[in-house]
């Protein structure tokens, strides 16, 4: 795949030229005042500092070219954003690595493990709807549409993606976590685990029934510790469940945002030509909202008019009867 | 010396698209930051075929727009670098050159499609004051790559190729200048040097294989290159330079693959179809798609099949989402919640997928429906494939008089009548002449004479019809005992004996000389055949006959890509002119 590089010509070009401009500003008055005045008409006529005749670079020459342009507000926002999902993705990484802990077979009880994956979990969703929230302000500040609004849109939609995809990364995560959750929970007690949720209301009878039943002390009490393990596992189910709820609002408020890859509007052309149009048929909506809304207080005024002519005839009526 | 062999070999059987994906990657690869990518007309049409929007975004490219546009606005946006993509016209190094002046954005950095001149760049250093400018590049990505091994350079006075010279000496003067240059830029994008054979009876194909070899040779001269591998040895690639006209037949006939169909019946611009074009559509459906091989999996199986087997496939894939769809419905657990939400994108993306092509198929049926399109092209076919002059004008008579055939439809079979029977039974010819005229009001008096001057049996070099050379009329008599599987997709054009040919090394010289002093002794391992005047669904037979091992690579081009419209608008417009220029003469 052939290129070429031009970038040196264009470069001793543009110093040629640059010399040929300079000389140029010192003929500016006679020989007496220009001593004094030709520094300064350099550095007012001149739009970088010829002074400093070793080019630093473009970067000083954009300093003096133009007042600095600083980034509007919105950059801020998603600067943080792109942070956040930076931290996102870091937190990532310890949550595997929690929930690999929290998974391994123990004889104690890994409350604490569990506690921490919680707790990562719950760091990481926070993070995300709160960067979520974020990307909804890029789009709600600014008028019609513009260059700068393209640009704030498209930025949008870019962490949009970047976040419906960590979302998914940990929705995946936590499902498998939840997963084998569930199957270390079987291979322990050997007891179905719909059983369980659907008889932990019933627990206090269950335990009349085993009673009943006719089981030895020991295994009652084997039995019952099965079950407090089982309606603990229960509750993990249950909160990381939730989490996952979460995630699924967030990914729906997102999944507007994201473009659908493949289709007309992941088309570079197409999004071009949107543009113009859409500015098009704004201000012809703004026309005919106009419109209707000088017609609409026309009509208004027309409408009262109506009722106090109305009125004054039921008055008028009123004078005629009662004299 | 064996290593770089097999380098170049892998280099060669790179595909165009990837050749631009992969300029696009590096221009934007090592800037970093928000930037705003700046395109021309021509370009855009080449960015969009192969890079989407998301991809952009990924590369942090949060804005796309037209160098004409850019100049519009005066807000400074210099947190955002600019990357400009163009071509390098004059047009654009004027409007360069105003926007250096007053620069809008942090930093700039140019990439033009193709050669810059020298006096280009002086102009543009020249107004760039404020050094803004970082890099300037040529990366040769001047052409549209629609398909693997098909592109076309979309030029817009396609027509010009049908003229004489002296008509319009500086308009052909730049077609033919867009042409060597789009066909430089794949030349270069390969990174190859190519041997240069062109049709002889053409004046436009002989003129554009002689200023592409100039070029070359310019470049070889050149200081920094490196551009080509210019040893001329046995594997050079082969550029075959030919001419629309030496088979009027293909762009005539109507489509019954897939893509080729879409095309000959919607139209397919850039790999998009707009359905605005054939009127009524329910307000919520889809105005405009996307057909991409590279990125539907379902296109890309069912671009070449015809209409029929595409119907059973669709049909399918309808079957397969529904049961997906149904599944999802049948929600009872938490689990089947969660996975429902997981697959989301999926399905949804299905969906888009299957509404699409049910809604282009849908479309396309009722089209054939109402123009009776099953008779007319079986008819085409007949004139296209078979023999039977009196058989034939019988049918082109019944079907003149046949009430729902279009105009458009009726030009088309005469034509095929008499580009097939030109020179037999004279009388009948004339009569279909005057029927046609009184059926058809719109019909431009003259235009089937006008074709045959142009790409009548005497203009043309190959055996169009099958019956000059003798082992065709072998082949053909073989053929219509054997019968044949389909009687919509019986003809093949020519392009596919030419590569046929090129596959046996039995390209005649005599018909398609070589330039200058170029020869190539063996085979050619890479081909790129151009087409002045337009590709259509040649394009098929290129990837079929690339997916056969023989060893050899063909890439078609064209400078347009043709339905039949497209193509009697060209024929028409070029008729207007010879017209006029005539009168003034």
């Amino acid at each position: 795949m052939a290129t070429r590089n031009r970038t040196t010509v264009y470069r001793k070009h543009r110093d040629a030229c640059k010399s040929a401009r300079a000389p140029l500003s010192d003929s500016f008055g006679g020989p007496v005042i220009e001593m004094v005045s030709g520094s300064f008409a350099r550095s007012n006529h001149s739009s970088y500092a010829p002074l400093s005749t070793n080019d630093p670079g473009p970067s000083s020459s954009n300093d003096d070219a133009f007042t600095i342009g600083l980034p509007p507000a919105w950059v801020d926002d998603s600067e943080e954003i792109t942070f956040n999902i930076q931290k996102v993705r870091d937190k990532m990484g310890e949550l595997a690595k929690a929930h690999s802990k929290a998974l391994m077979p123990t004889f104690g009880d890994n409350k604490g493990d569990q506690r921490v994956v919680e707790m990562i979990t719950h760091e990481i969703t926070d993070l995300l709807r709160k960067s979520e929230k974020r990307l909804h302000n890029l789009s709600s500040r600014g008028g019609g549409p513009s260059e700068e609004s393209n640009l704030r849109k498209n930025v949008q939609r870019s962490l949009a993606t970047d976040l419906q995809s960590l979302s998914m990364e940990l929705r995946r995560k936590q499902s498998t976590y939840l997963k084998r959750l569930q199957q270390q929970k079987e291979g322990q007690d050997g007891v179905d685990l719909e059983f369980n949720m659907n008889g932990k209301m019933s627990r206090m009878d269950e335990d009349e029934e085993l009673g009943g039943m006719g089981f030895d002390e020991h295994q009652t009490v084997t039995l019952k510790e099965g079950q407090h393990v089982s309606a603990e596992r229960e509750r993990e189910i249950q909160q990381v469940l939730g989490s996952v709820n979460d995630l699924a609002q967030i990914m729906k408020d997102l999944s507007a945002l994201v473009i659908d890859q493949g289709t007309i509007v992941d088309r570079i052309d197409y999004n071009i030509q949107n543009v113009s149009t859409s500015v098009g048929e704004g201000y012809k909506q703004l026309q005919k909202a106009e419109r209707t809304q000088r017609e609409g207080a026309m009509v208004k005024c027309a409408m009262i008019l109506l009722i106090l002519c109305f009125i004054m005839i039921v008055l008028l009526i009123l004078k005629n009867v009662l004299f | 010396i064996s290593r770089r062999r097999s380098d170049r070999a892998v280099e060669s059987t790179m595909a165009l698209v990837t050749s631009v994906r992969d300029y696009i990657n590096r221009m934007l690869q090592d800037i970093s930051g928000m930037k705003v990518l700046i395109l021309d007309s021509e370009t855009v049409s080449n960015v969009s075929i192969v890079y989407s929007q998301s991809e952009l975004l990924q590369k942090e490219v949060f804005l796309v727009e037209m160098i004409d546009s850019i100049s519009a606005s005066n807000e400074s946006m210099s947190h955002l670098k600019a990357v400009y993509f163009v071509r390098p016209t004059s047009e654009n190094v004027q409007k360069l050159r105003h926007q250096l002046a007053n620069p809008r954005f942090g930093e700039y950095h140019l990439f033009f499609s193709n050669l810059l001149k020298d006096t280009q760049i002086h102009i543009l250093a020249d107004s760039d004051e404020q050094e803004v400018v970082q890099q300037v590049q040529e990366f040769y990505a001047d052409f549209v790559a629609g398909d693997p091994y098909h592109f076309t350079l979309n030029m817009a006075a396609n027509h010009l190729y049908m003229l004489p010279a002296v008509v319009d000496p500086s308009g052909l003067q730049r077609y033919s200048d867009r042409v060597v240059d789009g066909i430089a830029a794949v030349f270069l994008a390969l990174k190859r040097r190519p041997v240069i054979r062109y049709q002889r009876t053409s004046d436009t194909a002989k003129r554009i294989a002689q200023e592409t070899a100039v070029g070359e040779i310019k470049l070889m001269y050149q200081q920094e290159s490196g551009l080509f591998d210019f040893r001329r040895t046995e594997s050079s690639p082969l550029l075959l330079v030919i001419d629309r006209r030496d088979d009027p037949v293909t762009p005539l006939l109507n489509q019954w693959t897939y893509q080729a169909m879409v095309h000959e019946l919607i139209g397919l611009q850039d790999n998009k179809v707009d359905l605005r074009a054939i009127g009524s559509l329910p307000k919520d459906q889809q105005v405009e798609v996307v057909l991409s091989s590279e990125q539907d999996a379902f296109f890309k199986s069912n671009m070449y099949e015809n209409f029929g087997d595409i119907g059973m496939n669709i049909k399918r894939m309808v079957d397969d989402f529904q049961q997906v769809a149904k599944s999802n419905q049948n929600i009872q657990t938490v689990e089947d919640m969660a996975r429902f939400v997981d697959n989301y994108p999926e399905y949804k993306k299905m969906q888009g997928n299957v509404s699409k092509h049910v809604t282009l198929v849908t479309e396309m049926s009722k089209l054939v429906e109402a123009r009776k399109l099953m008779l007319v092209s079986q008819t085409e076919q007949d004139l296209a494939c078979n023999g039977g002059q009196g058989a034939a004008y019988e049918a082109v008579t019944d079907l003149l008089n046949n009430e729902s055939v279009s105009d458009i439809d009726r030009l088309r079979l005469v034509m095929l009548y008499a580009l097939r029977y030109e020179k037999e039974n004279p009388v009948q010819l004339m009569q279909l002449f005057n029927k046609l005229a009184s059926r058809s009001p719109k019909y431009k008096q003259g235009l089937v004479q006008f074709l045959l001057k142009q790409a009548g049996v005497e203009k043309r070099t190959g055996d169009l019809f099958g019956n000059r050379d003798l082992l065709n009329i072998a082949r053909n008599m073989a053929r219509g005992l054997k019968g044949v599987e389909n009687v919509y997709t019986q003809h093949q054009p020519l392009l596919f004996q030419t590569m046929e040919s090129i596959t046996r090394g039995r390209l005649r010289d005599v018909d398609y000389p070589f330039v200058g002093d170029h020869f190539q002794q063996g085979r050619p391992q890479e081909v790129v055949i151009f087409m002045v005047g337009g590709t259509t669904e040649e394009s098929r037979c290129v990837a079929l006959q690339n997916s056969t091992n023989s060893g050899i690579r063909f890439i078609l081009g064209g400078t347009a890509v043709l339905n039949s419209k497209r193509f009697l608008m060209d024929l028409e417009e070029a008729q207007r002119i010879s017209r006029s220029g005539s009168h003034m003469v």
